[in-house]
């Protein structure tokens, strides 16, 4: 018998991914490395437990083994508890049903008996795909003070943006009036962050009214807020600020590993108030060659590095060859840079190898209509000597682009 | 009799010849090659070899070693059935003073011995940093019928500490045994302190030994037990270093910036591990300049760096040299200073301008937690 908790978290690492193309073809989106280290599930997973959350369920569907596999018992993220912990939840057969998450309410209308085990008042609802850092503890004790059925957190962006989120209005007092998603023409720029806490028996009854619904898309934002709205729920918004970015598309994968090495840029790992935990990969330390030269990057463990790196990221057991030219780059795990080769503006998926005198990816001035054209060498590719990958372009496994 | 392995390791020895480096610790909990201890090295060897049940024995300055090691998780060693058995110094009721040698701790710990089920013991100095397998120990030793296996390896006795020599016949067992204290350029093959034994032998000498009040189980047993020829030398050909001073720390840990040395030591599909502590990656600044070096994660670095080792979380700030030297972990360099053959332990602080020089044969040491 589990005891009771006061919130228990469901994260949905569930999602494809789609826009990652290449590197989210094996394995599912919150999996992919991010800043040397870690993956991207690291930041939410740290941040619960963190927050003095210490049960969390997560919500798998595509490609789950990596997922899996990775987070294992928890132990690393301090998730390996007597009571509560770290616990991966697929999708599973019962005698009435069994089927796929078909939505994000879907996902969590399905493990409402996993929440039920620890009898929570709360649920915070995560979603795995976001590099960010955040109290959650401070958002929970906001929903309590408010006396609030949901509370959403919400990030301000410039307006200009604002079209690309669910946007919230909400009174002087934080009590939402009006959610939008995707809005042409936005009210307000209080942009969701896909964060929401829910007082339990409230949400459970919700997602059961949403499940008998047969037009629902069984989802957070298109039905389950919506209609907590139009039933006059007190739902309240719960300003977060600091570093947060969705890193669903290339370019902005790219940009959040960038961000890494602009110390304006806020999200700062080395704060040892706020660690961010990941799996260990038992590497020694990096070695750097004597013709290697260094400027302005990031290097991890396990790395032997001879070439010329300038604002990169170079993760765990990267080599890099003599007379490699990497530039405003990110080097997945256990890429390997053959001699000569130049690499810029570029993401080198784990694995992969890049031929002597390859030519990848293409210095880029900026952004175009807020996408930066990057190159990308998929995870386990092998790029042939003397080939050029242009900016822009995508090589997958098959060859396939 | 079964084929697996349990380990013994002796954590203490040598403490007086590091120059103030072994203050805070033990011998086996020197850090080494940027991120690890020595413990690391035996500890992950015994684990990559199935050997999971594993007694230390320690005798001062154990609580560095302690706080390392924790419950052994970081080796997978936190197991319901066998882990890490950490002994404490062990008085004996019948005596006032602490332990002499390892004949006297071996039989302190004997039941611990006698009743784990492994029908085999590895006996291993905590002094030594080396990836080894010791299922192919093992087979070699079961194959030639040998009493006890000694792992050796070729190299030059450099330094005043005692080496133990071992001579041996065609088929790998020893003829000749004897400890050297004069330095010596010449290339000989030198017991690395570490053994394979079955339980039962180990046993029954210890007992024996122990009776004659005899201390010390190099000379007092098996030195003597060359003569019955059941004495086998295994010779390590990948790299092995023994580490018994300031000197052959410094020497040792500088031949890991040879990339074949890193590949024996690290290459390998059996890893070594460590306690794991979050570090950030790396990051190197726009004044940084890296040559030749071992870099561990969560270093700043914004100055130069040639030759070098650093542990994890130091600080390089701008204008600083640092050549030839180790920094130990949270170290901080500051502005313009200059450190050629230096060692810093743990948490030094070397402020701006400053220049320290050491020499090749004859590093200098800086004390953790000072500020120099």
């Amino acid at each position: 018998m589990a005891s009771d908790k006061q919130c228990v978290a469901m994260l949905l690492a569930g999602g494809q991914g789609t826009r990652l193309g290449v590197l989210t073809k094996e394995v599912a989106k919150p999996a992919v490395p991010f800043g040397g280290k870690y993956r991207i599930i690291d930041f939410t997973l740290s941040n619960t437990i963190n927050s003095d959350i210490d049960t969390i369920g997560v919500l798998t569907q595509y490609q789950p083994f990596e997922l899996n596999q990775y987070i294992g018992n928890g132990q690393p993220w301090d998730f390996d508890r007597l009571d509560g912990g770290a616990f991966v939840l697929p999708p599973y057969q019962t005698a009435k049903s069994g089927e796929w998450y078909k939505g994000t309410a879907n996902a969590i209308y399905q493990n409402i008996n996993f929440a039920d085990r620890y009898n929570p008042e709360y649920v915070l609802i995560l979603s795995g795909d976001h590099i960010y850092k955040m109290d959650y503890s401070k958002m929970l004790n906001s929903h309590i003070k408010n006396g609030a059925d949901c509370t959403i957190a919400v990030l301000d962006v410039p307006i200009e943006q604002a079209s690309r989120f669910g946007i919230m209005s909400a009174d002087s007092n934080n009590r939402i009036t009006e959610f939008e998603e995707k809005p042409k023409h936005p009210k307000s720029t209080k942009a969701s962050m896909g964060i929401y806490i829910f007082t339990w028996a409230k949400l459970k009854e919700y997602l059961i009214k949403d499940e008998a619904d047969k037009n629902s898309y069984n989802d957070f934002g298109k039905n389950i807020i919506p209609n907590m709205l139009r039933d006059g729920q007190k739902m309240y918004t719960y300003d977060f600020v600091g570093y947060w970015k969705d890193v669903g598309t290339i370019s902005s994968l790219w940009e959040a590993n960038m961000d890494l090495l602009d110390p304006q840029s806020g999200i700062n790992l080395s704060d040892r108030r706020w660690i961010i935990y990941a799996r260990n990969a038992a590497e020694p330390p990096h070695y750097v060659g004597a013709n290697a030269k260094l400027f302005n990057s990031v290097v991890s463990e396990g790395g032997e590095i001879d070439g010329d790196i300038r604002n990169s990221i170079v993760s765990t057991g990267v080599v890099v060859e003599k007379g490699a030219v990497i530039k405003d780059s990110v080097l997945m795990p256990n890429c390997v840079i053959r001699k000569g080769a130049v690499v810029s503006h570029a993401i080198v998926g784990w694995n992969a190898e890049v031929g002597e005198n390859c030519i990848i990816g293409e210095e880029q001035k900026g952004p175009i209509n807020g996408e930066w054209k990057i190159a990308v060498v998929g995870p386990n590719v092998s790029i042939k000597k003397g080939d050029k990958v242009a900016a822009g372009e995508m090589i997958g496994a098959e060859g396939g682009k | 009799m079964n084929t697996k392995m349990m380990a013994i390791l002796f954590a203490s020895g040598n403490e007086n010849k590091f120059n103030d480096l072994t203050i805070h610790r033990t011998t086996t909990s020197m850090p080494f090659a940027g991120r690890y201890r020595l413990v690391d090295f035996a500890l992950s060897s015994f684990v990559n070899s199935g050997a999971t049940r594993i007694g230390i024995i320690t005798r001062n300055n154990y609580s560095s070693l302690m706080d390392h090691i924790r419950m052994g998780r970081d080796w997978d060693l936190n197991r319901k059935n066998s882990g890490i058995a950490v002994f404490p110094p062990f008085g004996l009721n019948t005596s006032k003073e602490m332990y002499k040698g390892k004949i006297e701790a071996l039989h302190t710990i004997l039941d611990f011995i006698e009743k784990a089920p492994e029908d085999y013991v590895i006996l291993s100095n905590g002094n030594t940093a080396a990836n080894i397998d010791y299922t192919k120990v093992l087979e070699k030793h079961i194959e030639s019928g040998a009493d006890l296996t000694i792992l050796c390896h070729k190299a030059q006795c450099v330094n005043s500490s005692k080496r133990v020599i071992v001579g041996r016949d065609k088929k790998g067992f020893v003829n000749d045994l004897y400890s050297v204290e004069i330095p010596s350029q010449d290339l000989k093959l030198v017991s690395l302190g570490v053994y394979v034994v079955a339980k039962s032998i180990l046993l029954e000498w210890v007992q024996q030994a122990y009776a004659r009040g005899f201390v010390d189980f190099e000379t007092d047993i098996l030195f003597k037990e060359v003569k019955n020829g059941k004495l086998l030398a295994y010779e390590i050909t990948e790299f092995a270093a023994i580490i018994d001073d300031v000197k052959t720390y410094y020497a040792e840990s500088m031949k890991v910036l040879d990339y074949n040395i890193r590949e024996q030591l690290f290459g390998g599909k059996n890893k070594i591990f460590t306690k794991v502590k979050d570090s950030v990656p790396t990051i190197y600044g726009d004044k940084a300049v890296v040559v030749n070096s071992l870099i561990a994660d969560g270093c700043t670095i914004n100055g130069t760096v040639i030759n070098s080792i650093l542990f994890r979380n130091v600080k390089v700030e701008d204008g600083v040299v640092i050549r030839d030297s180790i920094v130990m972990e949270d170290g901080t360099i500051m502005e313009n200073s200059q450190l050629s053959h230096v060692i810093t332990d743990k948490r030094v602080t070397v402020q701006s301008g400053r220049e320290l020089k050491g020499l090749q044969t004859y590093p200098i040491v800086v004390v953790k937690n000072k500020v120099v």
